[in-house]
């Protein structure tokens, strides 16, 4: 089956402060994340894992290098576009280490949320939605506002809510931390079977080991240097 | 789309509703000022209006009965009765009394006037109990605001003084309630002296007799199809009197005598709305704070500003709209306890509402300000 490039990265760099203060984090990062992969990312803590998810994820600005998101190049030593929450919306889902659900809204309208805001018709969405809640078997969860639900309940959710705008690229920051090994080692396979069936690029951070053993590649940050196992 | 600011209210309604009660319990208390000036302009033409006279004579050189002390002699009745155009003339006074014979003394303004004269200042929609004076002495019609009942005995003066009439709202200038007694009673009561002080300033030189025929004012209807301006400017030529229409009256005591408490009302009014705007603000403020982790996640999700700004200034118009009406409710549970007149009208409401809903609009902008500034990063610890 012929890859197709999801994410590339071309000399990426990101570095703080100046001067006495100047910290390196990323220093000329490239790499290539194809569809339908499961990426794991593993660094030590601080050593710039959540820094370079947010450049992909067009939160934090790099210092410098190249950006592809798909087809489209979205940074070029600047910004190519002035809205990236519009990238964000249309192109990437986020999975973090807490669900990070909307505590005023019930499961149905955190995970519609984002495909209503790119205006697709409620109904629409619902239906999209109700699809994604069963498929994680949370269906009848679905008008429970997050804190009536359990810790692995409120995860599916926020997956769910990843998957919502039917994304080219998930960024997946420690979305097994929280949970014990055996609903990790779920949520892990679940994001393997979503990268294959629904043809998503997914980089998922993890300290966990026990995970790489489920991903397709492992990325590692070493020396602030981009290399895979 | 989902109404963001409808859901987030509706997760915290108890929370919502109680400050919404609380922001309107001082919307309630600018209504009630409103209403106190209201009261004030009321009351001030109250009495004008229940004497409902054209011509007002009154001492030279003096605004009158109710803003300066004016004495003229009482035959200027009769003098104008002469004067073409003019109707009818009687002879007035006004004075301030402490009535006692209840729990606490009360104060009163006594109007006298001839009972049997052809200007009966007792506005007869008023009186809603007994009658009007029938004899030349030791009758009241008294407010029922006084507290006074139906063949109450009132000690005024020397004399004791039977309770006829009762009214209801007939208040002078100053919001104290009135006592009609007759002119014969009123001038011995304000113009005589004691047996005791006769005897006394005689002693002295002084002839201190007094000459109570002296009256406060003297007023007069013109008959219709002649000119009132005309009429007082005419009168107005007269030695040792000033005349004043019945609009110039009532200028004096609105705008010389209220205007400087209405300014006083009205600049604490002001400093309320003020206070409530920024108490406005402040909530907004602490509930955009209480929500930046939910702000911070909906901004990196790609939610765009323009939508969660949207949800903090529905959210403010909200709770602007739930303050007034539960400070309409507030004021209008408290009015009437408030011992002087308290007008509510509904001009004024809608005039605190737009005001309110602009000032919410003024106090969403520190939550909005909050939200453009907040940093997505936020959300993830990063």
């Amino acid at each position: 089956m012929k890859k197709v490039q999801s994410i590339r990265i071309e000399n990426l760099t990101k570095s703080f402060g100046s001067g006495d203060s100047f910290v390196s984090v990323i220093d000329g990062a490239s790499f290539t994340v194809n569809k339908g992969e499961l990426i794991a990312l593993v660094a030590p803590s601080g050593a710039g894992k959540t820094t370079l998810l947010m450049m992909i994820g067009c939160v934090v600005d790099p210092t410098s290098g190249q950006i592809w998101l798909g087809e489209e190049k979205v940074y070029d030593n600047h910004w190519l576009t002035n809205n990236s929450r519009q990238i964000r919306r249309e192109k990437i889902g986020f999975i973090f280490q807490a669900h990070y659900l909307i505590p005023f809204l019930n499961v149905i309208e955190n995970v519609t949320l984002v495909p209503q805001t790119n205006k697709i018709p409620t109904k629409e969405a619902n239906a999209h939605a109700m699809e994604l809640l069963k498929y994680f078997d949370i269906a009848d969860k679905a008008y429970n506002k997050p804190s009536q639900l359990s810790g692995g309940q409120n995860q599916r959710v926020a997956i769910a809510r990843a998957l919502a705008n039917n994304p080219e690229i998930i960024l997946a920051d420690e979305p097994t931390a929280a949970l014990d090994t055996e609903r990790s080692i779920s949520v892990v396979k679940m994001l393997k079977k979503i990268a294959a069936e629904q043809n998503v690029a997914i980089i998922m951070v993890t300290h966990d080991e026990r995970m790489l053993e489920y991903c397709d590649r492992v990325m590692k940050i070493e020396a602030k240097k981009i290399v895979f196992e | 789309m989902i109404n963001l600011a409808q859901k987030d209210i509706s997760h915290t309604l108890g929370k919502f509703i109680v400050t919404a009660m609380g922001v309107g319990m001082l919307l309630g208390i600018v209504l009630i000022m409103i209403g106190v000036y209201r009261g004030m302009m009321v009351d001030a033409e109250k009495l004008l209006k229940d004497i409902s006279v054209d011509i007002w004579i009154v001492q030279e050189d003096t605004l009158g009965p109710f803003a300066e002390s004016s004495r003229i002699h009482e035959d200027f009745k009769d003098t104008l009765k002469v004067i073409e155009g003019i109707d009818k003339s009687e002879a007035l006074t006004f004075q301030n009394l402490q009535l006692y014979g209840l729990d606490k003394p009360v104060r009163v303004t006594a109007v006298g006037f001839n009972p049997f004269g052809s200007i009966n200042p007792i506005n007869s929609a008023n009186l809603i109990a007994g009658r009007t004076l029938q004899k030349s002495h030791y009758e009241a019609v008294i407010s029922t605001e006084s507290g006074f009942k139906l063949q109450d005995k009132i000690k005024i003066g020397r004399n004791y003084f039977t309770v006829v009439g009762l009214t209801k709202g007939t208040v002078s200038s100053g919001g104290e309630p009135l006592i009609y007694i007759s002119l014969k009673d009123a001038q011995e009561l304000q113009f005589s002296f004691s047996n005791a002080i006769i005897r006394n300033d005689r002693e002295r030189g002084i002839n201190a007799s007094g000459d109570i025929h002296t009256v406060n004012t003297v007023v007069a209807t013109v008959k219709e199809g002649y000119d009132v301006a005309q009429i007082a400017k005419k009168l107005g030529m007269w030695k040792h009197v000033g005349v004043y229409t019945n609009e110039e009256q009532t200028t004096i005591l609105t705008k010389n005598l209220v205007e400087r408490s209405s300014k006083q009302i009205g600049l604490f009014t002001a400093i309320l709305v003020v206070v409530s705007t920024i108490i406005i603000g402040l909530i907004i403020y602490t509930m955009t704070l209480e929500k930046m982790k939910e702000i911070s996640i909906m901004k990196l999700i790609g939610i765009p500003d323009s939508i969660i700004v949207k949800m903090i200034v529905q959210e403010t118009l909200i709770l602007g709209f739930f303050a007034f009406i539960f400070g309409n409710i507030f004021s209008h549970l408290i009015y009437e306890k408030f011992p002087k007149r308290v007008v509510l009208e509904a001009p004024d409401a809608l005039g605190l509402f737009v005001v309110i809903i602009l000032a919410s609009v003024l106090a969403s902008f520190v939550g909005v300000g909050k939200v453009i500034h907040a940093d997505p990063t936020v959300a993830i610890g990063g």
